[in-house]
């Protein structure tokens, strides 16, 4: 009961970079813009993260704002690259892939320079929700987490109404789907998808800011091992939609804890073998779920009213 | 002429991305002139650095033919760092088992298991593509992390040297050794392999009906599955080659420079390889020449960060933004 009650709090805490994470991918995709830089982006967040919170005293509010800003800057790169200048999506996700991994590291050498010791940020306190936090076990499991876990619940909530039950939401998606039919109804289809492509970037820096602000204190090359990629899987196997997105989430933050329950616990199994889990079983999933799920028709693809065909 | 103005953009473009990276340099009090000569010449000024800088150059040309392949066809192969992990491990197990077998039996052995394990390994995403039609990027990335945790498991496992302080395996037998070309600064027969297989790629992709069924898989798939090209066949094949050419680059790192199983040994290969790709547009022949330019920048942004304390992450950006104005320099040219 009491290691239940553990690993189901855990699971909810390690659920907030994937949930923000697919939600700024979903966001994107939504509008037809297929963001492949997630690793990178979620890195230089975590990055940025940390430093900002180490250059103002260990202040985690300027932490998030400058991952949160960070993230707009890629997001609005990738916009401005694919939607204005019509280049390869994949092409230019890559390339900011790329430079997000480099700047990584490179902004904590620049600012820090190489320490014996990594130098501490305070983590994100626990912020217990009154009386709610007091009922037995759904208290502990549910209501006494850091305010990111809250947020990303309200997060998810609110994409969903916004989506699909709002004037914009229903134009935004339309962007995504049949951005001829959208644009043929005077719908501005690049606003939408910088618009989107922006914030959904802002969502992916916070997502790796979370990792030194709440796991680790301090920036670590390399720290977000491979979670920018399972968001992308999760963001196809929940349908690019917002509920299943945060559904989808407990799933890989219940594997990402399993793992590292199992091997704290000492098992006689390599403890290679956990760590290879969560990969593993996506792919698993993804052979069973990937046929049936649903995805933005209009994906990948970039939008130029000049030409006849899509 | 024409040759000339292919290359236009390509100056352009280094000449910016040295010039943004000059201002960061600066940032850090280096002195910039001192830290683009380093970065140009350390390959040139010693034959060990030079030696060096085609090492370098091996694994990076085979990564980048490892993108290119599938790119023709219209896919991306994430998985050259996975695929050169299992060929290295695959290469160094049947050289330690069978350490006693002459060179005549084992290093045939040691490269054909090596290029099998990276062939298997690719294949994995392209059968998933082709029977799930699930997107190659993710698979083929997600089996790089599964990979990492495989050489950690060999190297910490039955062969390990129990002396070495980071996990590496005992040496492979001195019959799995990739003949030298040098013996000092030392330089392995894997730059033989590297260009026959780049020559190869590039006559295949150029000269041959398969190759041409490839390009025109990835200009057209609908069209060219109306001509009766099967093209999730394509893919597989493309995707699989891919692998074996990455497993390829894994083996020389074991059976020619470092004779063992080394965590880590992949440094950051498949990004740089990716990269050079990219810069090429795809095109194989460009492949090695970029590669060469590549492997230059490396050698010189270790110097430079051994010298000067400029953090070699720099380079890395120049490389990056390298690619960047490349990129762009296409969408100038479409107006």
């Amino acid at each position: 009961m009491e290691s239940l009650v553990t690993f189901l709090r855990l699971t909810l805490l390690s659920m907030v970079p994937f949930v923000l994470a697919a939600q700024g991918t979903m966001l994107g995709g939504r509008t037809g813009v297929f963001n492949v830089a997630q690793e990178g982006i979620m890195l230089v967040g975590a990055s940025l993260g940390f430093i900002g919170s180490y250059l103002a005293g260990g202040s985690t509010l300027v932490g998030i704002a400058a991952a949160v800003l960070v993230g707009g800057i890629f997001g609005l790169a990738l916009a401005y690259f694919t939607t204005t200048l019509k280049m390869n999506q994949f092409v230019i996700g890559l390339s900011l892939l790329f430079i997000g991994t480099g700047l990584s590291t490179l902004i904590p050498k620049l600012v820090i320079g190489v320490t014996l010791s990594q130098p501490l940020i305070p983590t994100l306190q626990d912020l217990p929700i009154p009386l709610l936090s007091q009922i037995p076990f759904l208290g502990t499991v549910l209501f006494s987490h850091n305010i990111l876990v809250y947020f990303a619940i309200v997060l998810s909530i609110g994409l969903w109404y916004f989506l699909f039950r709002t004037q914009l939401g229903l134009e935004l998606r339309s962007v995504g789907e049949n951005p001829n039919a959208a644009d043929s109804l005077g719908i501005n289809t690049s606003k939408h998808r910088y618009m989107t492509a922006i914030i959904g970037g802002m969502l992916i820096g916070l997502a790796g800011a979370y990792l030194p602000m709440v796991y680790t204190g301090t920036f670590t090359e390399g720290m977000v091992k491979g979670r920018g990629w399972l968001t992308i899987a999760l963001t196809f196997f929940a349908g690019w939609s917002p509920l299943p997105v945060l559904y989808g989430s407990l799933f890989f933050a219940g594997i990402e804890v399993a793992s590292y329950r199992f091997q704290a616990g000492g098992i006689a199994i390599p403890y290679q073998y956990l760590l290879m889990v969560p990969y593993l079983a996506t792919i698993l999933v993804m052979m069973f779920t990937f046929r049936k799920t649903r995805v933005p028709g209009f994906l990948g693809n970039n939008y130029d009213r000049e030409k006849r065909s899509l | 002429m024409t040759i000339v103005r292919k290359l236009v953009p390509y100056v352009i473009a280094i000449i910016a991305s040295f010039a943004a990276a000059g201002i960061f340099i600066a940032l850090t009090g280096a002195n910039v002139f001192q830290a683009y000569e380093t970065i140009l010449f350390t390959s040139f000024r010693t034959p060990n650095g030079f030696v060096q800088t085609l090492l370098k150059f091996i694994p990076l040309t085979l990564q980048a033919l490892a993108f290119t392949i599938p790119l023709t066809a219209g896919k991306f192969n994430m998985g050259g760092e996975g695929q050169m992990i299992v060929g290295a491990i695959a290469a160094s197990v049947v050289g330690i088992l069978g350490a006693d077998l002459p060179a005549v039996i084992l290093l045939p052995l040691v490269v054909l298991a090596g290029v099998a394990a990276g062939a298997i390994w690719g294949f994995i995403p392209a059968w998933l593509l082709y029977k799930f039609n699930i997107n190659e990027i993710l698979t083929s990335m997600l089996l790089n992390f599964v990979s990492f945790q495989i050489i950690d498991l060999v190297a910490t496992g039955a062969l390990r040297d129990p002396v070495a302080g980071h996990p590496t395996t005992v040496q492979i037998g001195q019959g799995g050794f990739l003949p030298m070309l040098i013996k000092n600064p030392p330089l392995n027969a894997g730059l033989i392999l590297a260009l026959l297989v780049a020559a190869g790629v590039y006559l295949y992709t150029t000269r041959t009906t398969g190759g041409y069924e490839l390009v025109a898989t990835g200009a057209n798939p609908r069209a060219a599955a109306v001509f009766g090209i099967n093209v999730k066949r394509m893919f597989v094949f493309s995707i699989v080659l891919a692998g074996a050419i990455a497993g390829l680059s894994g083996v020389i790192e074991v059976a020619g420079v470092q004779h063992r199983l080394i965590v880590g040994l992949q440094h950051n290969f498949l990004v740089l390889g990716v990269i050079i790709a990219l810069i090429s547009r795809g095109n194989n022949l460009a492949v090695p020449f970029v590669a060469f330019f590549i492997a230059i920048l490396e050698i010189g942004a270790s110097a430079m960060q051994r010298t000067m304390n400029v953090p070699i992450e720099m380079v890395f950006i120049v490389e990056a933004l390298v690619l960047l104005f490349v990129l762009l320099s296409d969408v100038f040219r479409r107006r």
